[in-house]
């Protein structure tokens, strides 16, 4: 089928390069005037032909031209430069970096292009090239460590899983309002959320900008204050990702074909025991539900000669390698009229964990028409379909924590095709690959717009986008044979048809329009003064059905269809409107191009709150002052820029927060209807809330390019939260809309630029990328001050559960478990000492009359860390050497950390390394009540001790330390080598001359390597979904992997 | 033409701005499309009669493991050895179905519907009684929305107490009411199918077991529990059962889990050992129509917070809860309350009011009609009954022998450990469990986690779990 495709592509250039045969091949060398360095992707033109060439890798091109044609050439940062061809063959150009390199232009809000010097706002790109040099499918993965200011967490490793962004902290108190930021495609808000439909919630479904194939784009712009995303509105109130796809240049066509091959395995796996095996008490029972509280291994093999010599390691076993491959096809081209870009993909993915796979299909259209000087038209289409066989990480983690090592994982079928397993355990691997979750979504992205400029003083623009999709899953699991000796799989039905197989219909169906008029208007007062203002009316308007059909006990146990199905479980369907307007204006004026001020007004009207709090206004303001062209600096310093904000921006709430009603009572079977209170208890009263932002920063350039700094401060304020946080049941709902509180974020973000070498065979870039954001809960809404309000909880045995608590006064995202009691003397206790949630690491562990450490009591609950970093970098480095180029990028979270479930469960059934020392004798170190050091011995066991004769009980581990979430809440920060890669370009001279215009071969390994103190799966794992903003929970996840991806990359 | 084309784009995107921006309605969702304003009340009567008998479940669930029903297979479990559990599940499902019986008395009131009322209130007392005889005290003034706070303060328990009778009593008021505009569904009442007769037999029968569980008390009134048992059951067709489920009954659900291996359901030691001669040295039949014999053909229980003993959990070596009784098959009813329950709380009103005739005649009557509700032989029936251990004889009889007796009766009722409360747990042979948290029997459970954390303010200050509620003291 490829090589079909190739050879129909060869043809198709056989015919077109005989077009020109008329001209001849000029061919060349482009490189950088002082260090000699190559310039690549530098756009080479044959003034008033169609003929149109871009320098490879190494700076070579080669192009169709005619003697006393006039080649122009282009390239960001260097001043553009036209050589006319003569006699000779060979071009070789040496470009001179621009002095005002800052005079880029840049994509801010709603497509307006400004000049990046008069923004007085931050707005960090990132260029096509940084965005796919590790090859990530998700676009979200690939911004990670690109950008500052912008938390990208891989939620784990399963193919398609979802990727969670943050700007600048989390904005929001509840878990399930959209922490993300907007993402906007070429004009249209395209939705980023990702659907828990179908119990998705744990299996890792897709954030929905895996739709969109990274190769298509051009830049990612990322504005991250509140003046860069004010006229966006209250949908940017979390920044704003504008992506521009890329687009046809005129000239002549220009074919891309990418293909990639790569191979994954687990990177990071918790260490596990290999001493005892199965039983409990020491007592050895090949059926026993306790997977590692039996014996030594050597004493169950006495009992026992089918026992294996060594136990398994089940945790590692479970997980096998992966693969994908990938195939891009690029197309574009155009003449002075009409341009387009076009591309196809196909993505492949099975996982590490048996059977999960992705697969995504993606094409595009990009169109632009230039109809007279005055009007021209563009459109642009993205239809993509993508899915896959999702599986519950959670399930399978936990199922693991009960398989015990004595028996082999992967020995999971009997013969007759059924599950094996032993006693009462299910074999995770079984129930892996006979309960699925497959998702089918088939989505279209569009949009038209039009610009038409009757005077040099007046644009009008209009876009109109489509985004819709539709969210097919279908759940279903094996049925019961009723073969002999076949096992009930617990897992696979529904109660009271255990095991007895289910099949489950979802569908999700999602349309969003989105129009935007702006009318632009320019007008030069004077030499010194030039102003621009910009009117505009933006309209989405959303809506979403859903529709859910769940059937089990199925009458032949692999017809996977709802009318083989004895027992209808639910049926429902659900509809969702929203639609929201904003009228906003923006206005700038600019002095002598060195000072601009910018001015904008939005006010929004939302169909998520009553009037008269339906409709709101807020403003900003921003100043941006470039003293390199006001004043005469250093000859050093190339370019100074200073800088700053302020902006309001209001924020709605989710649709229907201010609804009452009642919906219909669910556990009723068929023919009977009954109708109950919702769940969520709405607030007419609700208000908006808003946030204040105030930024300022500035920006340094350093010996032409040598070294750029880019420093910025922010503090902003967001009051009145809108939230839905639970609420005792008491009031008759689960949760409650409310306008909560207040919540700070402050931080700073740097950005250091470097490109210490750069000459004719060598060059170095490197860029790092530091913030560090800060965030407090300023108030809570009276009534529930003296609550805690509970976000997210995640439990662990003996009531050591972690829970995520919002409090007035402390920092957003602290984790409190239950902790060892320290020692207080009586004194220190009347005076109220103890009476403290933070646990005092100077003070000795209180050790009870039992020798063993004191557990808290539950409701003491102490904090045990927080889920939010102290700072986060990025740091990116690109090599060139003659042909060869290499990238190499690390990322570091430091600070935060994250409840290790998983942990508590292997303490818990005996499976972590260090519970090897169950069967020593030990003195816990601390004070008796009475003041005094203890001195008891104790053994760690199970039942009585061989020493003293002592009964121990269930011993340490599930008596006490089990309960002890201090020691499961870990250090979670992280620095990664997130990626590396070489590639290597064939020279000019080997591919010039045939229709191949370059030829690239690359390597690239992700996740290369890990360096953290947290026990678990990956430190970066989170058992929430991309969707949620809660993090700091990584225990039963799907495992990250360390991938390394082969690349041919052929462009004709 | 051209410039027409312009204009006319021009005209059409302004004009469309301008025109939404006038377009109030379009902005106008508050109505949730996938809610309903005011759904009728016999749809709410649906919903809360369902609830009321899955909540009596919930509380079982827990609470039969702490009077003995219910043990166990995994040792040193969290309820059997009376740690301190988290029952939020229960404790909302609870609350979220008093909320429906507020909604539903309140649309009842606005719409002529008195018998509405008078059910709503009957079912509300029910939760009441749960609440209070689980947790102690808990909100009502406050709660639903009654008041608008996120944050409703606690009834004490002996408000809570006085609530629930009083009720009972107003609910009987509503339900004496001949005629009402909008009658009870007979489909969707799941309790009584629309007959107001039979509720107010529920109504009493529900007062007389409240009336009876102040017994510690000195405002304890036999005569009150008489007068309520006069108008109450006559026969084992007056029970209030619900058997309507998407599936099955659940305990049969318990009972098919553990056949697959996600055990549960087990038999406490102390309630086979009670049946099969074990205590009292007369075998009971009704154990065969509780449970089955093992497979070594006898029957065990497993003790209290020790677990599984003997071979594998798959031998099936212990006895469980069983999909053939009659309580517990897929098709049984869950029972809120029941006629044999009613005659025990006659016995034993009559028992403390010194009329032994009374209390005999009702003992033995309650014995009867449990084991005809078993569908135990009537040969059985009368060997057991006949025999001199049971039919001691008016003047023999004793509070043990009742409490004995009813013990049998309550099983799978939240009630039983109100009972074993009140009777200080002085079965015979009744043991600590294996590794007890507490030194003392338990006597309350711990207000649930969501609870602490969501309405902390209110709650009241934690308790050691042996610490007796209001009733259970003098």
């Amino acid at each position: 089928m490829k090589r079909t495709l190739l050879l129909v592509l060869l043809g198709l250039f056989w015919v077109s390069s005989s077009i020109f045969a008329q001209q001849r091949t000029i061919t060349g060398k482009v490189t950088d005037d002082s260090s000699g360095a190559p310039i690549s992707n530098v756009s080479i033109s044959v003034k008033g032909s169609q003929s149109q060439a871009q320098t490879r890798s190494d700076g070579s091109f080669s192009i169709q031209a005619s003697t006393g044609d006039v080649i122009l050439l282009r390239y960001v940062g260097y001043e553009p430069k036209e050589v006319v061809v003569d006699a000779s063959n060979i071009l070789n150009v040496q470009l001179q970096v621009s002095t005002a390199d800052i005079k880029e232009v840049v994509v801010t809000a709603l497509g307006i292009k400004r000049e990046s010097k008069s923004l007085g706002y931050t707005a960090q790109s990132v260029s096509s090239e940084t965005l796919t040099a590790n090859k990530q499918t998700n676009m979200v993965n690939a911004l990670q460590g690109k950008v500052a200011g912008v938390t990208i967490t891989s939620t784990g490793g399963a193919p398609g899983q979802g990727a969670r962004i943050q700007v600048r902290g989390i904005n929001s108190f509840s878990s399930d309002r959209d922490n993300s930021p907007l993402f906007v495609i070429d004009g249209v808000l395209m939705d980023n959320s990702t659907s828990t439909q179908g119990g998705g919630a744990s299996r890792g479904m897709s954030n929905r900008s895996v739709d969109l194939n990274p190769d298509d784009i051009e830049t990612i712009n990322i504005l991250r204050s509140g003046a860069a995303t004010a006229l966006y509105g209250l949908r940017g109130s979390n920044g704003v990702v504008v992506i521009t796809t890329k687009s046809g240049k005129s000239g002549r066509i220009n074919i891309d074909l990418q293909s990639t091959y790569g191979i994954e395995n687990v990177n990071k796996l918790p260490e596990v025991q290999t001493t005892y095996t199965q039983g409990w008490l020491g007592v050895y029972d090949p059926t026993d539900f306790w997977p590692s509280f039996g014996p030594t291994v050597a004493e169950a093999k006495a009992l026992d000669s089918t026992h294996p010599d060594k136990l398994f390691n089940h945790i590692k076993d479970a997980y096998g390698s992966g693969s994908q491959s990938r195939n891009t096809l690029n197309i574009n081209g155009g003449n002075e009229k009409v341009t387009f870009h076009s591309s196809i993909s196909q993505y492949n993915h099975n996982g590490i964990l048996k059977p999960t796979d992705f697969k995504n299909y993606q094409a595009r259209l990009n169109g632009t028409y230039k109809v007279s000087e005055k009007f021209s038209a563009g459109t642009s289409i993205s239809v993509n379909n993508s899915g896959g066989n999702r599986y519950n990480a959670v399930r399978y983690v936990e199922q693991l924590m009960y398989w015990s090592p004595r028996h082999d994982v992967n020995d999971f079928r009997e013969e007759n095709g059924t599950m094996k397993a032993y006693g009462t355990t299910s074999n995770p691997r079984y129930v892996a690959e006979t309960n699925k979750l497959e998702d089918n979504v088939l989505r279209m992205i569009g949009n038209a717009n039009f610009s038409y400029k009757p005077v040099e003083w007046f644009n009008l623009s209009y876009r109109l986008g489509l985004d819709t999709y539709r969210d097919n899953r279908e759940a279903y699991a094996a049925g019961f044979r009723g073969l002999e000796g076949e096992r009930l799989v617990s897992d696979n039905g529904v109660s009271p048809a255990t095991g007895r197989g289910f099949v489950r219909s979802y569908d999700q169906n999602f349309v969003s329009i989105n129009s935007t008029l702006l009318a632009t208007f320019s007008h030069k007062i004077s030499d010194n003064f030039s102003t621009t203002l910009v009117l505009g009316q933006d309209l989405y308007d959303r809506t979403i059905k859903g529709s859910a059909v769940e059937a089990s006990d199925l009458a032949i146990w692999n017809w996977y269809f709802l009318n083989n199905a004895n027992v209808i479980n639910y049926i429902g369907t659900s509809k969702e409107k929203y639609r929201l307007m904003g009228l906003f204006g923006d206005f700038t004026l600019n002095y002598k191009d060195y000072l601009y001020l910018n001015v904008t007004g939005r006010n929004d009207i939302t169909s998520s709150l009553l009037a008269p709090n339906n409709s709101f206004f807020y403003p900003s303001a921003s100043l941006s002052y470039i003293l390199s062209d006001h004043l005469d600096l250093p000859s050093i310093i190339s370019n100074a820029k200073l800088r700053m904000s302020y902006a309001k921006i209001g924020k709605d709430a989710a649709p229907y927060s201010t609804s009452l009603g009642f919906g219909t009572y669910g556990s009723l079977p068929t023919g009977y209807i009954g109708f109950t209170r919702p769940n969520l208890k709405g607030n007419p009263n609700l208000r908006p809330e808003f946030t204040d932002t105030y930024e300022a920063g500035f920006s340094l350039g350093f010996m032409q390019g040598k070294l750029d700094l880019d420093f910025n401060y922010y503090y902003a304020i967001s009051k009145d939260q809108i939230n839905s946080i639970p609420v005792t049941t008491t009031t008759g709902f689960g949760l409650a809309s409310v306008n909560l509180g207040s919540l700070r974020n402050k931080g700073v973000e740097v950005t250091l630029t470097a490109r210490p070498v750069r000459n004719q065979n060598f060059s170095w870039e490197s860029s790092l990328n530091f913030s560090a954001n800060r965030n407090k809960v300023i108030s809570i809404n009276p009534e529930l001050a003296s609550s805690e309000i509970n976000v997210y909880s995640e439990s662990g045995y003996l009531d050591s559960r972690v829970t995520m608590f919002v409090k007035p006064g402390k920092e957003f995202g602290i984790l409190y478990g239950r902790a060892m009691k320290r020692y207080y003397s009586p004194d220190e206790i009347a005076a109220g000492l103890d009476k403290t949630d933070k646990i005092d690491q100077n003070r000795p562990i209180l050790i009870g009359a039992n020798g063993f450490p004191v557990l808290d009591a539950v409701a003491n609950q102490k904090i045990m860390g927080k889920i939010t970093p102290d700072w986060i970098a990025g740091f990116n480095n690109t090599f060139r050497y003659k042909n060869l180029s290499a990238n190499i990028l690390f990322d570091a979270r430091v600070g935060q950390s994250s409840y290790n479930q998983t942990g508590n469960f292997m303490s818990a059934f005996g499976i972590s390394k260090y519970t090897e020392d169950r069967n020593d004798y030990k003195v816990f170190e601390g004070k008796l009540a009475d003041g005094s050091n203890n001195t008891k011995e104790v053994w760690l066991g199970q039942g009585k001790d061989p020493k003293h004769g002592v009964n121990y009980g269930d011993g340490y581990y599930r008596l006490n330390h089990r309960g002890i979430s201090e020691y499961f809440v870990e250090d979670a920060s992280f620095l990664k080598l997130r990626s590396a890669s070489i590639n290597y370009s064939l020279p000019g001279h080997l591919v010039s001359g045939s229709f191949i215009q370059g030829l690239t071969l690359g390597v690239t390994g992700n996740n290369l390597a890990v360096w953290t103190k947290f026990s678990g799966f990956d430190p970066e794992n989170t058992t929430t979904n991309a969707g949620s903003s809660i993090e700091g929970f990584g225990g039963m996840t799907y495992p990250q992997v360390r991938s390394f991806l082969f690349t041919l990359n052929v462009k004709f | 033409m051209k410039k027409n084309i312009k204009n006319w784009i021009f005209l059409v995107l302004a004009g469309s701005a301008l025109s939404l921006q006038g377009c109030k309605d379009y902005f106008d969702l508050n109505e949730n499309p996938s809610l309903i304003a005011k759904p009728s009340v016999n749809s709410i009567l649906a919903t809360v009669t369902h609830k009321t008998a899955k909540n009596s479940y919930n509380v079982a669930s827990f609470s039969t493991y702490y009077s003995q029903y219910f043990a166990s297979p995994s040792s040193s479990s969290t309820t059997d050895t009376y740690q301190v559990s988290n029952t939020s599940g229960t404790w909302n499902a609870i609350y979220f179905a008093m909320a429906d019986i507020h909604d539903m008395i309140e649309f009842a009131k606005e719409s002529d519907a008195p018998h509405h009322v008078g059910v709503g209130k009957i079912l509300m007392a029910f939760h009441l009684a749960l609440v209070t005889d689980t947790w102690g005290s808990g909100p009502y003034k406050e709660a639903f929305g009654k008041v608008n706070t996120l944050t409703p303060k606690y009834d004490s328990e002996e408000d809570l107490y006085k609530t629930s009778l009083q009720l009972i009593d107003e609910g009987i008021l509503e339900l004496e009411k001949p005629t009402a505009y909008i009658a009870m569904s007979s489909t969707l009442d799941m309790i009584h199918k629309g007959n107001r007769q039979a509720w107010l037999k529920t109504a009493y029968a529900i007062k007389a077991r409240l009336l009876n569980k102040i017994s510690k008390k000195s405002t304890y009134s036999a005569t009150a529990v008489l007068a309520a048992i006069d108008k109450s059951y006559t026969s084992n067709a007056d029970d209030a059962t619900m058997g309507i489920f998407s599936g099955r009954n659940d305990w049969a659900g318990v009972a098919t889990s553990n056949l697959n291996n996600v055990l549960g359901g087990w038999l406490s030691s102390n309630f086979i050992d009670h049946l099969n001669g074990t205590k009292y040295g007369l075998f009971d039949p009704r154990i065969e129509k509780i449970t089955e014999k093992t497979v070594h053909g006898v029957y065990v229980g497993t003790r209290n917070g020790q677990g599984n003993v003997g071979a594998a959990n798959t031998i099936h070596d212990e006895c469980y809860i069983s999909l053939k009784s009659p309580l517990t098959k897929d098709a049984s009813p869950l029972f809120l309350i029941t006629y044999p329950e009613v005659k025990f709380i006659e016995a034993e009103a009559a028992f403390r009011s010194g009329n032994p005739e009374r209390a005999y005649n009702a003992y033995l009557a309650g014995i009867k009609a449990n084991m005809v509700r078993l569908e135990v032989e009537q040969a059985a029936q009368d060997s057991y009954i006949n025999d001199a251990r049971v039919s001691v004889g008016k003047e023999n009889l004793t509070l043990d022998l009742i409490f004995k007796e009813k013990f049998v009766v309550t099983y799978l009722s939240p009630e039983a450990w109100n009972d074993a409360r009140r009777f200080d747990y002085k079965y015979k042979n009744f043991q600590m469990p294996v590794g007890a948290a507490l030194g003392n029997f338990i006597r309350r459970v711990s207000i649930p986690q969501d609870e602490l954390s969501r309405n902390s303010a209110n709650v009241p200050t934690t308790v050691s779990l042996d610490v007796p509620l209001w009733w259970d003291k003098p």
